[in-house]
């Protein structure tokens, strides 16, 4: 089973440093929050679904809930035989088992208050976007978290955008790759965003997950990879806005649009400030902005190189690390990198 | 019945975009390899800057631009009329007519350009202004602005007071810019110029390079931080003159044309020259 541990660095350890330790249940046998992981590697035949639909997605190999998330409903459609509506009905009743595996079955005296002990859980298990950089990831303590805020700054061409497209291109990693298998909303409030750049980045997550694939245990060896770069666009809810009224828009109109999984990576822009007679650079909405977001993180150079610095954060102290942006999207510096060569 | 103004809806929905993998419209500069920098040329729906300063080129690409536009889709033009906006009087219209012999498919080129004339940056947002119901009627689909420095050098004084308001003009004009962009699919092209950078000063760096050179001079684009936030692409062109040769008295000019920021490309740069009125790139 593919390490999905929570807190940790581990989504972006296994692309990014020594596979062996990746591939074998060392974490799990470490982890009890993986039990519950573990048991979506369950049998497909106790899902509620017509037992000759049942019959058919155990003879065309889906026997375990997890390979049904990788593949599109019309991919499960050609497959067996049966019709688009029927192959949607399959996922979402195995969405359905998989969330209510995974939740905790909370109490609550007052309807929406939560024990500390439940937010903790819940904390904890909330998912993470990587970055795809793993010092960055790890800075983070895992990546960008749902359920909060998260504001990057910095000046232009440091990869504010990148960032933006990396994370939304890697919210959409399918569970079986360890990522959220979420979707992104897009507020373009500059007009920086390029397909091209998207798909390229795409297109290298995918090559990623392929070279990963072969580390994979051998129950989810049937789960191929039949994601295509452009797959992944369709995932991402592009807003273009070009005021602030515009954007007020939007941001009242996701309310339709939330899911579980939502959260909100903003970007923003830096300008320099006038005080007590020295430039400094500061983020550019000020500090009534800045009390809005849970977490800030601030892109820089330094001589060459580029680093990101957590500024502020409820759950991880003050950190640097570098990243770069190549032509896959935003990964590891160069002179940090310890990759080792995928065959 | 006016028609000039069209109700703008809106409606939050109308701004969700389907993304199609179809890359951004480009229009071409006229040469392939300077176009393979670019990924295809000036892209569409955004701001593209050209920093240099004079005697780099720059109002010879643009000018080229201009031509280029009209040449048809497949040829990756923008098949339209361009509109080239100056405030560096006067028109360098012999310099354009020199320049249209280099494409004589298209037909009556000068008549597919549009110049108008700025005096201020204030100006400028006001003719902006009353683009939008021209654009909603006419086939412009490039606009260069030359340069926009200079509009804004004689409004502001180096003082915070006037910085600040100076800033708020940029945003007010770039806004208003990527607006008709995305309305119009327009590819907007801005020509800025360069200032000294002491040596000594701990430069602010934006972009690829931890500096910019030209003519051996250490520089940076005119107007600051905030009007870098307003680009979406900055394309940087300088010159270096070089010793030609064993005669160590004579020397040659190199032009080189670098991506300082852009959200799709490398950090990359390319050499061209000038040759016959035309700016072509040169193989490595």
């Amino acid at each position: 089973m593919i390490c999905t541990r929570k807190n940790t660095t581990c989504n972006s350890t296994i692309w990014e440093k020594d596979k062996k330790e990746a591939v074998l249940g060392e974490f799990e046998r470490e982890n009890p929050e993986k039990a519950g992981q573990r048991r979506l590697v369950m049998e497909v035949s106790s899902l509620p679904i017509s037992a000759s639909l049942r019959a058919k997605l155990i003879s065309g190999g889906y026997t375990c809930l997890s390979s049904l998330f990788s593949v599109s409903s019309s991919h499960i459609a050609q497959d067996l035989k049966i019709s688009e509506n029927e192959a949607q009905e399959i996922l979402r009743v195995a969405s359905q088992r998989r969330a209510s595996e995974r939740s905790n079955g909370t109490t609550s005296m007052v309807n929406g208050a939560q024990s500390a002990w439940e937010m903790l859980n819940e904390e904890q298990s909330l998912g993470r976007i990587i970055t795809s950089c793993s010092e960055l990831d790890d800075i983070l303590g895992g990546g960008i978290s749902c359920k909060e805020v998260t504001e990057i700054g910095g000046v232009p061409g440091i990869g504010k955008t990148q960032l933006g497209i990396q994370l939304a291109v890697n919210v959409q990693i399918p569970m079986d790759y360890g990522g959220l298998q979420g979707k992104a909303v897009y507020i373009d409030t500059e007009g920086s965003f390029m397909v091209e750049r998207a798909l390229q980045i795409a297109e290298a997550c995918l090559e990623d997950m392929r070279g990963y694939h072969g580390f994979l245990k051998r129950d989810l060896q049937g789960c191929q990879i039949n994601m295509q770069p452009k797959d992944f666009l369709e995932n991402i809810f592009y807003f273009r806005v070009c005021s602030y009224t515009e954007q007020i828009a939007v941001v009242n109109y996701l309310e339709k649009f939330i899911s579980e999984h939502k959260d909100v990576v903003l970007l923003n822009q830096v300008t320099t400030k006038y005080t007590e007679g020295q430039y400094q650079l500061t983020l550019a909405l000020g500090d009534s902005w800045s009390h809005a977001c849970t977490n800030r993180v601030i892109l820089y150079w330094n001589g060459n190189e580029r680093y990101a610095y957590i500024d502020k954060s409820p759950s991880v102290r003050s950190a640097t690390a570098p990243y770069s942006v190549t032509g896959r999207g935003i990964r590891s510096s160069v002179s940090n990198c310890k990759r080792v060569k995928m065959m | 019945m006016n028609q000039t103004r069209i109700t703008h809806l809106m409606k939050p929905e109308n701004l969700l975009q389907q993304l199609t993998p179809i890359p951004t419209q480009k229009c071409t500069l006229g040469c392939p390899i300077l176009d393979g920098l670019l990924n295809g040329g000036i892209p569409c729906n955004s701001i593209t800057e050209l920093v240099a300063e004079s005697g780099c080129g720059k109002t010879q690409i643009s000018l080229q631009l201009l031509l280029t536009a009209q040449l048809p889709v497949s040829l990756g033009g923008l098949s339209s009329t361009s509109l080239y906006l100056y405030s560096e009087s006067p028109f360098p219209l012999r310099r354009l007519h020199q320049l249209s012999s280099s494409f004589p498919t298209l037909k009556n080129p000068l008549d597919n350009i549009l110049t108008h004339p700025l005096h201020s940056a204030h100006h400028l947002f006001d003719v902006l202004s009353q683009l939008d119901s021209f654009l909603l009627s006419s086939p412009i689909k490039l606009i260069v602005i030359d340069s926009i420095a200079a509009l804004f050098r004689f409004e502001f004084e180096n003082n915070p007071r006037d910085l600040k308001q100076r800033s708020g003009l940029f945003f007010k004009i770039s806004s208003k810019l990527k607006e008709q962009a995305r309305r119009f699919g327009l590819a907007v092209v801005v020509i800025n110029q360069v200032v000294d950078v002491m040596d000594d000063s701990d430069g602010l760096r934006i972009g690829n390079s931890a500096c910019l050179y030209t003519s051996e001079r250490k520089v940076s684009a005119a107007l600051g931080l905030s009007w870098a936030n307003c680009v979406n692409m900055r394309l940087f062109l300088s010159r270096n003159e070089e010793v030609a040769g064993d005669d160590c008295f004579a020397t040659r000019t190199r032009r080189f044309i670098r991506v300082v920021f852009a959200p799709h490309l490398p950090d990359s740069y390319c050499e061209f020259v000038i040759t016959g009125e035309k700016i072509c790139g040169l193989e490595r």
